[in-house]
């Protein structure tokens, strides 16, 4: 336990949010419990107790790392919470974002803590059974209501960019072009094939514009073992774009748990598709959906490739980035090459 | 380049030796040393088949850019498809084979956009062929995890 101004030694972690949440509150406040968590790729995240007053609160700490896998920004993360926790979508309340980073040295932001649930590597096999329906309608039921809610009415708005419902595919397919040209270390002849294939092929202008998630799939949400979702988490790459978008990720092969007959290893995928579209009130229409598709497999690619240049840039010293360097983008590259090859195939 | 044996074995072993603050060396430390153990896990493959399967790449490549070459798939590039054909993987170590990967997988970049630019029937067959090739490789090199139960 660490109280405010205790000890003259240096300050770890834990004195110093002591300390910052000393001051915020106007009371001393006593830190406990302090762990580190596996938590999403661009920020460190941490859990603990702050005890005020003899009152405990389970808090989240999410602070920028000197490096990151990808560079996010954490005020659009944390405005992201800020919209969807009063609408019921669950999420931990956002509590207090700092962007100087003052006595914790690097920006940050604070969140309540949401206790007594798990959340599954997307590497392991059949992680819900037996309630894979169960969650599998609350999944995508939750992300059309995140597709259905309007984001010029939203705090995130205040802070990310409202692209045209025409060209929001080209700006975020820019976006990540312009990442593998920068990241690439080794000559990568599927991405360049998707991106040209992308090009030549646009989708149809978005029905409309909607916050995207950007990375919401199996593993980043927070269940309770039982059926029950209790957190969406990771909104670090949230943005404002096409709804379907956020629906092609969640569907994409990398994260269906080895079962080719459930995306997400929860639904079969026109069950998944007729729950977002009865929640978001929105349709999914079939070309839009495999351009979308298509460039998520993109877009995951050039993540891992990222990830791969992060981890020889940092000294090799963070296994994950290592990992989804190596393993993620092995499969990216035989998911993407497969729906690359299909379309060849199915055309006229 | 996805990130090379050594350097990942290089780096599970830094994970291990360097110190970790107290508040990091519980469930994060654990993860890590989960990752650690998956990294072996295709490690043990990639040594196992990962010369073989760059050599066979390589040859795939080179045969598909000679063949590009004699057909006139880009008049532009027949040269270079040429020179590049012709090569040979003498040095097996997965460092030079990686380096005449790379200057092949260039030009199949350049060769498969100009064949993609032909709106006709032979030019829909070779942007076939290519892509085929391309999944092929990507089959080839697809590493792979053991079931694994969730916690």
């Amino acid at each position: 336990m660490t109280a405010l101004a205790m000890t003259s030694e240096p300050m770890g972690l834990e004195g110093q949010i002591a300390v910052y949440l000393s001051g915020l509150w106007k009371k001393p406040v006593a830190i406990e419990n302090l762990s580190r968590i596996p938590g999403g790729a661009s920020r460190q995240t941490y859990r603990f107790d702050a005890v005020m007053g003899g009152q405990r609160r389970g808090l989240i700490l999410r602070r920028d790392p000197v490096d990151s896998l990808i560079d996010t920004d954490r005020r659009i993360e944390y405005l992201a919470y800020q919209s969807f926790h009063p609408l019921g979508v669950p999420t931990p309340e956002p509590l207090v974002l700092d962007e100087d980073g003052g006595v914790l040295e690097r920006p940050f932001f604070m969140m309540s803590r949401i206790d007594g649930g798990k959340a599954a590597s997307p590497f392991t096999v059949a992680p819900y059974a037996p309630h894979e329906a169960e969650i599998g309608n609350q999944f995508f039921s939750i992300l059309g209501k995140i597709a259905a809610a309007d984001p010029a009415t939203l705090p995130i708005s205040q802070a990310a960019r409202t692209p045209m419902l025409e060209t929001c595919w080209s700006t975020e397919l820019d976006h990540w072009e312009r990442e593998l040209d920068k990241d690439e270390l080794h000559p990568n002849p599927i991405g360049r094939a998707a991106v040209r294939r992308l090009r030549r092929h646009p989708p149809k202008p978005a029905q409309k514009m909607s916050v995207v998630h950007g990375d919401y799939r199996s593993g980043n949400f927070m269940h309770d073992g039982e059926g029950r979702i209790l957190a969406i988490l990771d909104w670090e790459m949230a943005h404002i774009g096409d709804p379907l978008e956020d629906l092609g990720w969640a569907i994409d092969p990398l994260w269906s748990h080895f079962d080719p007959t459930r995306v997400g290893g929860l639904l079969p995928r026109e069950e998944a598709i007729a729950v977002w579209e009865a929640s978001s009130d929105l349709k999914a229409d079939p070309d839009a959906l495999a351009w979308w598709e298509l460039f998520n497999s993109f877009k995951g690619l050039v993540i891992w490739i990222s990830a791969a240049k992060s981890f020889r840039d940092g000294g090799g010293v963070d296994p994950v980035l290592g990992f989804t360097g190596l393993y993620c983008t092995r499969r990216h590259d035989q998911i993407l090459a497969q729906k690359l090859e299909a379309l060849l195939e199915s055309a006229p | 380049m996805t990130p090379t044996a050594p350097e990942l074995l290089i780096g599970n072993f830094m994970t291990l030796i360097e110190p970790s603050p107290p508040e990091s060396a519980g469930e994060f430390m654990a993860g890590k040393i989960g990752v650690t153990g998956m990294i072996s896990l295709l490690l043990a493959q990639e040594m196992e088949k990962g010369a073989a399967v760059r050599v066979a790449e390589n040859r795939a490549i080179r045969g598909l850019l000679a063949e590009a070459a004699e057909g006139g798939w880009a008049p532009a590039q027949t040269a270079a498809l040429n020179t590049l054909a012709r090569g040979e993987d003498g040095d097996l170590t997965l460092t030079a084979l990686d380096r005449d990967n790379a200057a092949l997988r260039t030009a199949l970049i350049a060769l498969q956009a100009a064949v993609e630019e032909a709106a006709n029937a032979a030019g829909k067959a070779r942007e076939k062929r290519i892509v085929r090739l391309l999944r092929e490789n990507a089959d080839a090199r697809r590493l792979d995890l053991p079931p694994m139960p969730a916690r």
